[in-house]
């Protein structure tokens, strides 16, 4: 044990993955006002693809910007074209939301192509809705989603090769001498 | 205000992996602090545990808690963040001296077979060295705080959630190598000059110093994304600068401090840390062993099939006459949902648990109260083709039949199940019912193999000098083992049920639940009790083959496109051809595929292995795939198991697919092990290997297909 005098390595095998250091993205999708209220619309991931994703809304005073708690906010999605309309409306709540000042609203989006999205905003006789495009891009192939989780095998692999060449060398500069 | 301050403060995101890797972190840790504090002790090891610790949470504090929410919203935020990631987490995670706790925290083996060749390596050293001399660490430290504050590369970072996760990574890694140089393992070996962290803070201290700086003095915003959005009266251009602020005097406090310190020590020599007193500490008398925590388990397992047998008889009074809606049904539930995969997670984590407490065996053990075997299981049968039978018919009738979905049949099932071990336990010897007939017993035989666990004799010298093999034998108050698994000659879990009776039976404590490199067993061919050697047992690998190949079919069963080939035998033929569609399927899945599969990897190995050798090569090949088909059950049952107890997902997929990666890591190690002890060279154990190794990954193909396919989820409210 004296050898290992390189306290790094083992933080570095602990922490050596990117994915661990999880970061929150997103991107401003529309910000817009109407009537009393700023309302500003942010999408995670910040590029939207056929499935999950995650829509929040600051909802803001227009006049001195300070976040409004109490309002109840709906998000309707529309995808128009072609024979049949795909439309969802759902709450958006501080329950969903990570960032407790915005509402945020989880959903699957089950098609890729231009969609409207309309926010509304309720709050005492206050009433605003605004509107705006949300590209949605087709899914990710799953391999390329989950490629981090795929290198684990030839990294590994990889390693043990690693591993065993550095046995035989250390055997063939240290050979064992049997009694 | 209050109300948004609070909301604020409530605003703490949930990052699984983020958690798992700390926490795991934290155990390995403490774990290791524990068995140094049993050795040796020093005046400075509460500090270190302190340090370490605390390093951790000002992790999970920049990545997890309101800052995390808000970086997006306030650059001061994220600065914040950047800090304790940079500059607070990696001296303090350094300062806990990690090295030495967080190997004692590994298995002894582990670190020597596994990470040894890395940490005693000359050029893995001489890389080391490399990035940690001053001038590189002092290097990629100020490139990384340089580089990712241009204007393009924050806003990158900030658009895109890869990039973001890889700044962060920067900014830690870079953290760690920084301060490694400054923090040494053993004082007074520094490979530089008492005087250098000195300049080489103060010159990090510039750097910092500069990049605040731009942020104070700017005039304008430099991230467009903060003038996007901003909240009251705190304009993009105040944040900027409370940033700024915060990263120049924070900031400069954690380079400057120890700059002090390290002059003052230059200046005072004398004040040097003398050396810490080291306290040996003796191994106290009577210390507990292994054996009695063991012991304390025999008490313990009745207890665990009280409680089973409780349960079991709820599920089969609620499945005979409760709702038949599987999903409020405890018989639709309990079995299929949580016991499956709770089974299999134990197996996993500790060993046979379930047989341990099952509660069949103790209505056994009451009806062999009124009636005492005399019976002998008869020799035709005593092999494991019964049970192979059984568990064929087991995943025919579960697809066939929906067992799932039919809590009355759920209960009629394990009311059968109970009738039949009381049958036969009372009426023939040992643990006849086990060993030759419960197909759930052979499941976790054979998964146990991989187990970290296994019940095995302490000392082998001990049972050298034993003449009365109690163990096997029993005693006036304790009885044998059951399934004549003698401890000495017992080389895994196989047919283990961990009962617990020869711990209880050994007069010497010589028998324990000890720890064992997981498949392990599967790279050796001992003589094993009451079994013999296993690549002498066709039977032995029928069954393994047998259940590695249903973890396929079974995942496969929920899939769409074998759904919609069921729909169709459906529509054609009518309702009463779906047994026959289903049992087609599972026959081509679990029989013909495998025996053509493993028949096409023997024809391969014929061309370079004897004949006489082929079979045996073959048999104990068969073994090495266990791991990858326990992988695939592992993966599916958590499918099964994760909407039932959390609402947040996005785990489930990853974690399917290293359940996959450690199986067939862990398959193809085990065909290199047994390769090699047929080959003659490298070459020939290639040879050897290669078609097995084909077979694996095809597998692995086959599981991760099967995950990414829509699935119905049986079993659950929708």
């Amino acid at each position: 044990m004296s050898r290992f005098r390189r306290p790094y390595i083992p933080i570095l095998l602990l922490f050596g993955t990117v994915q661990f250091l999880r970061a929150d993205g997103g991107k401003v999708l529309l910000q817009k006002q109407a009537g009393p209220f700023l309302i500003t619309l942010f999408s995670d991931p910040s590029v939207v693809r056929v499935g999950r994703v995650d829509l929040s809304v600051l909802c803001q005073k227009s006049d001195d910007k300070s976040t409004i708690l109490d309002a109840k906010v709906f998000l309707h999605l529309t995808k128009p074209g072609g024979a049949e309309i795909v439309e969802f409306t759902l709450p958006a709540t501080h329950q969903a939301a990570t960032n407790k000042t915005l509402y945020a609203a989880h959903l699957d989006l089950p098609s890729s192509g231009k969609w409207k999205v309309k926010v509304d905003a309720t709050r005492g006789g206050d009433e605003a809705s605004v509107t705006g495009d949300l590209n949605v891009l087709p899914k990710e192939p799953l391999l390329v989603t989950y490629w981090p989780f795929f290198i684990v095998v030839p990294l590994i692999a990889f390693l043990f090769a690693l591993n065993r060449r550095l046995r035989r060398g250390r055997e063939l500069r240290h050979p064992r001498v049997r009694p | 205000m209050y109300a948004v301050a609070a909301a604020a403060l409530q605003s703490w995101a949930w990052h699984p992996w983020t958690a798992a890797v700390l926490f795991f972190a934290a155990v390995l840790y403490v774990i290791g602090w524990i068995r140094i504090r049993r050795l040796v002790r020093t005046t400075h090891d509460g500090t270190r545990l302190a340090c370490f610790l605390a390093g951790l949470a000002v992790v999970w504090l920049a990545t997890s808690s309101p800052l995390d929410a808000f970086d997006k919203l306030f650059l001061s935020a994220h600065m914040t963040q950047h800090l304790l990631l940079l500059s607070i987490a990696p001296p303090l995670l350094l300062l806990g001296r990690p090295l030495v706790p967080l190997l004692r925290g590994l298995s002894k083996r582990f670190v020597k077979e596994a990470l040894g060749p890395f940490l005693t390596s000359p050029v893995c050293h001489r890389i080391s060295d490399w990035f940690t001399s001053m001038p590189v660490a002092w290097l990629l430290f100020a490139i990384s705080t340089v580089v990712w504050h241009f204007p393009a590369a924050y806003e990158s970072a900030l658009g895109s959630n890869g990039w973001h996760d890889f700044q962060h990574a920067c900014f830690f890694w870079t953290g760690v190598l920084f301060w490694v140089p400054l923090i040494q393992q053993t004082p007074g070996k520094s490979r530089w000059p008492a005087w250098a962290p000195i300049p080489y803070l103060l010159f990090a201290d510039l750097v910092n110093t500069i990049v605040s700086a731009t942020f104070v003095f700017a005039g304008k915003v430099l991230y467009p994304t903060y003038e996007a959005v901003h909240l009251g009266s705190v304009s993009a251009q105040t944040d900027q600068t409370l940033a700024g602020a915060i990263m120049w005097v924070p900031g400069s406090i954690v380079y400057l401090v120890p700059a002090a310190v390290f002059a003052m020590r230059l200046l005072s020599p004398e004040r040097e840390t003398a050396p810490q007193p080291v306290v040996r500490v003796p191994k106290p008398v009577g210390s507990r062993s292994f054996s009695y925590k063991t012991k304390w388990l025999v008490p313990a397992r009745r207890v665990a099939q009280w409680v089973m047998l409780a349960i079991a008889i709820a599920v089969i009074v609620d499945g005979l006459v409760g709702t038949q809606v599987a999903p409020l049904n405890l018989a639709g539930v309990l079995p299929w949902v949580h016991w499956r995969a709770l089974s299999v997670m134990a197996l996993l984590l500790v060993g046979n648990l379930f047989c341990l407490a099952c509660p069949f065996t103790l209505v056994r053990d009451i009806g062999r109260r009124m009636r005492t075997p005399t019976l002998r299981w008869p020799r035709y049968l005593r092999s494991k083709w019964l049970p192979i039978a059984l568990l064929l018919l087991y995943f025919w009738a579960y697809e066939a039949f929906g067992l799932w979905n039919s809590p009355y049949a759920t209960a009629c099932i394990i009311l059968g199940y109970f009738a039949a071990s009381l049958v036969i336990d009372v009426s023939f010897r040992g643990g006849s019912f086990c060993k030759y007939v419960c197909p759930i017993g052979q499941f976790h035989f054979v998964t146990s193999l991989v187990s970290p666990r296994e019940v095995r004799v302490r000392q082998s010298s001990v049972c050298d000098s034993c003449r009365t093999h109690d163990c096997i034998r029993g005693n006036a108050t304790a009885r044998g083992c059951e399934l004549y698994l003698f401890q000495p000659k017992k080389a895994s879990n196989l047919d283990c049920t961990f009962c617990l009776d020869c711990v209880n039976a050994c007069p010497h404590d010589n028998v324990a639940l000890l720890p064992i490199l997981p498949a392990k067993t599967l790279t050796e061919d001992p003589y094993r009790s009451s079994i013999g050697r296993l690549s002498k047992r066709s039977d032995f690998a029928a069954l393994a083959l047998l259940i590695v190949f249903a973890a396929f079919v079974n995942a496969a069963g929920m899939t769409g496109p074998v759904m919609s080939y069921e729909h169709r035998w459906h529509a054609r033929l009518g309702p009463h051809a779906t047994p026959v569609a289903v049992g087609i399927f599972v026959l081509l899945g679990a029989v013909v595929a495998p025996v053509l599969l493993v028949s096409a990897c023997v024809g391969l190995n014929r061309l370079i292995v004897k004949r006489e050798q082929i079979f045996e090569i073959a048999r104990r090949l068969i073994y090495a795939l266990v791991p990858i088909g326990i992988g695939m059950w592992a993966a599916h049952l958590l499918y099964h198991v994760a909407p039932a107890w959390t609402t947040s997902l996005a785990f489930v997929t990853p974690a399917q697919i290293l359940c996959l990666d450690a199986g067939l890591l862990l398959t193809l190690y085990v065909i290199l092990r047994i390769a090699e002890q047929y080959g003659g060279g490298m070459r020939r154990v290639l040879a050897i290997a290669a078609p097995w190794a084909l077979l694996s990954f095809a597998l692995y193909g086959a599981g991760i297909w099967i995950l990414f396919q829509p699935m119905e989820m049986r079993g659950m409210v929708h």
